[in-house]
Formats: C-alpha cells, sequence, structure tokens
C-alpha cells in the first residue's frame, strides 16, 4: 500500500518547447489503483544498490525497488509516495513503477 | 380462525424480513459491480506485467519464481481450494468440495483451504488439510504472498474455485496454477515484438532476480484474480440466496395480509349478525 504526499511548488515555470524535451511521462499503480500517471521532470528511488534518479534520455532500465519514498518532481511540485516494494521499468522517456507486486 | 391480532405480529415479523432480504440482495449486488470493476483494473495490470515477461523470458519455462531458490520441492501436489468466510453464500462451497473430492488422493496431495466454510465443510467429512487461510475481508491489495510462498514448496499446484457465470448462474473449476498464468498470458494482445536482455538494458540487482521477481508478482496477481473471482461468485450465490428468499417472504407476506383482512371480516360479520340477531330479539319482544 502506497501513501501520496504532495508538497507545495517547488519547480518554477518552464517554457512548454523546452518542457516537452525536459520531462519524462511517469506512470506509479498497483494492480488496484493508479497513484500518479502524469509528466514530470524526474523521479528518485531506492533500490538494493542504494538511492537513484532518473531524468529525461535515461538508458534502458529495470530494477526492483526497495522500501522507500518515490519522489517525483514535477511541474506543479513535488509528490511523495511511500512504497512497500515494486519493479520499475524505464524505456523511451516512458517510466513504469508497478507496485506491490 | 386465527386471531387477526396474531395474524398482524406475523405480518410484521415477515415484514421485517422481506426488508431485510432486501438489503443484503441490495448489498451483495453493489459488492458485484465494484469486484467486476477490481478484476478488470488488475486484469490491466498483470497484461503489462506479462508483455514485459515475454520480451524478458529467458526460456519458456514458467518456474513459479524459484529459479534463485535452493529449498527441495516436494514431489507432491498442492490443492488450493478458495471457499466462502461464511456459510451465507448457498451451496457452491458444497459443490466445490464434491468437485475437488473426485480426484483427491491422500498420499499425492496437500490441501490448503482459503475461507473459514470450506474448513468446516472439509473437517465434517473427514478430511485434513495442511493449512487454513482467511478469505480476505477487503477486495483491494490481497496479499497472496503467503499462498505463494507454499506454493513455491510443491512441484505443481491445482486451485479449486467459483467462477461467475452470470448474477443467477454460477459454477466451480480447477485450474493449474502455471496454466492459470500462462492462459491469462495468452488473452494479452501481442504488440510489437522486442526483446529485453542484458545488451539493451540495466538490471539491477541482476536479470534472473529480476524474471523471479515478475514470475512471484503474475502468480500474486493470478492468485489474487482467482480470489476475487471466487467472491464475485460467492456474492452473486448470495445475492440468488436473497433473491428467493426475498420473493419467498414477499408471497407470504401477501398471505398473511390476505389472512389478516379474512380473519378481520370475520369477526366484523360476527359483530354484525349479533348485533342483527339482538335487534330481531327486540323487535320480536316489543
Amino acid at each position: 500500500m502506497a501513501d501520496v504526499i504532495t508538497e507545495g511548488s517547488v519547480v518554477s515555470q518552464t517554457p512548454i518547447e523546452d518542457k516537452e524535451k525536459r520531462t519524462i511521462h511517469i506512470k506509479v499503480y498497483s494492480p488496484f489503483k493508479t497513484y500518479f500517471n502524469e509528466d514530470a521532470y524526474s523521479i528518485s528511488a531506492v533500490n538494493s544498490t542504494g538511492p537513484f534518479d532518473i531524468l529525461p534520455k535515461h538508458h534502458n532500465f529495470m530494477t526492483l525497488l526497495s522500501p522507500c519514498e518515490l519522489v517525483i518532481n514535477r511541474d506543479s511540485g513535488q509528490i511523495k509516495i511511500r512504497i512497500a516494494r515494486g519493479v520499475m521499468h524505464v524505456k523511451a522517456n516512458n517510466v513504469v513503477v508497478f507496485l506491490d507486486v | 380462525m386465527r386471531r387477526p391480532a396474531d395474524i398482524a405480529y406475523d405480518r410484521r415479523s415477515m415484514g421485517t424480513l422481506v426488508e431485510l432480504t432486501s438489503v443484503f440482495e441490495g448489498l451483495a449486488s453493489m459488492r458485484i459491480a465494484q469486484i467486476k470493476n477490481q478484476v478488470k483494473e488488475a486484469q490491466a495490470f498483470f497484461d503489462e506485467l506479462w508483455t514485459i515477461y515475454t520480451q524478458l523470458r529467458v526460456d519458456s519455462m514458467f518456474r513459479f519464481g524459484r529459479r534463485e531458490n535452493t529449498a527441495e520441492i516436494l514431489n507432491k501436489d498442492l490443492i488450493v481450494i478458495i471457499t466462502a468466510e461464511g456459510g451465507f453464500s448457498g451451496d457452491i462451497d458444497q459443490k466445490l468440495i464434491t468437485l475437488m473430492l473426485e480426484s483427491y488422493d491422500k498420499e499425492k496431495q496437500d490441501i490448503i483451504v482459503i475461507g473459514h466454510h470450506g474448513a468446516v465443510q472439509l473437517a465434517q467429512r473427514g478430511i485434513s488439510f495442511k493449512k487454513y487461510f482467511k478469505l480476505p475481508e477487503r477486495d483491494l491489495n490481497i496479499n497472496s504472498g503467503p499462498i505463494i510462498a507454499q506454493v513455491q514448496h510443491y512441484k505443481s499446484t491445482t486451485v479449486y474455485y467459483q467462477t461467475y457465470v452470470s448474477l443467477m448462474i454460477q459454477d466451480v473449476k480447477r485450474i493449474s496454477l502455471a496454466n492459470a498464468v500462462q492462459q491469462k498470458g495468452r488473452q494479452v494482445k501481442a504488440g510489437k515484438e522486442e526483446t529485453i536482455s542484458e545488451d539493451t538494458y540495466i538490471f539491477e540487482p541482476s536479470t534472473f532476480a529480476v524474471v523471479d521477481h515478475l514470475e512471484r508478482s503474475m502468480l500474486q496477481i493470478a492468485v489474487s484474480q482467482v480470489i476475487l473471482e471466487s467472491k464475485l461468485a460467492q456474492y452473486a450465490s448470495r445475492f440468488r440466496a436473497m433473491s428467493s428468499a426475498h420473493t419467498r417472504a414477499d408471497e407470504l407476506y401477501g398471505d398473511l395480509t390476505l389472512a389478516y383482512n379474512r380473519s378481520s371480516r370475520s369477526i366484523k360479520d360476527e359483530r354484525l349478525k349479533e348485533i342483527i340477531n339482538g335487534l330481531r330479539k327486540v323487535r320480536v319482544g316489543a
């Protein structure tokens, strides 16, 4: 089960044409609930090797997530999702986090 | 003939029963709609995981996520039987246990039962089971991890469960767990064929750990889905039982109303006769 915490705006406004190049699509969901499904600037998480960040144009990547707080930086602020376990799949500027698996 | 006051008392009780069965019927119908939605959402999640798994898998065998597990595997089959928690869901559990007993071999098979009603039914028939799990009360976030941990100790697993055909028809089924996962996978529409390999991807901690994890996850989802489907069938069975109880209670309420009216009428007629007879006597006396 994941908890979502939304914080105030922390990211400055960016022109639309730049934004498209600088964002990735992030989807965080479990079999019964979607927690996040939007474009964002980055996502941070923790796996068995330690904390890491995913930014646009990241290499194809697949990892098992450790219990941690996913931190997503987006236009309207930062979102934190507390997770127990999950799988992250990164491919072609698309990040999918499967939770509760 | 019974007194109207007695009939009125029975009619009030029957009225309560009519309302109660109607409420239970409504509740069951509401839960059916919710679970149907959840099954749909879980299927979409499974589809996406399956797509990644098929692009990633290193051979055609489904290994129950135990590739890196060194524990000894029992040369026995595991039977998982999913029943209702309470005895309020019609006769569907008895049907399920009868189906399981047709092919049950005490020496070659161990039983895990989910749901209190099934455990009671098995105990009544003198059949021992290895473990009992409570049927999850909630329909979301079903934790099937402890069941998967048991499944991984056996060479194969067969699940007996209840299926929802329609609101008025429920059936019982058996399925091999590995087949259940692969069958669900076959329902996924094939997309563009791509391979996920160490040449094109970074894996952490390792490819095998990820494959193992995905297999376990898909088993968990498959088990959760089977549990959800059983719950759906149980709610439908409850709906059916409540629906016929409601119809019967409604008929009895109608009969009692008729009896009450007849009884009241008959008392009024009796009194009228007494009054007329009294008047006649008064006239004759005059």
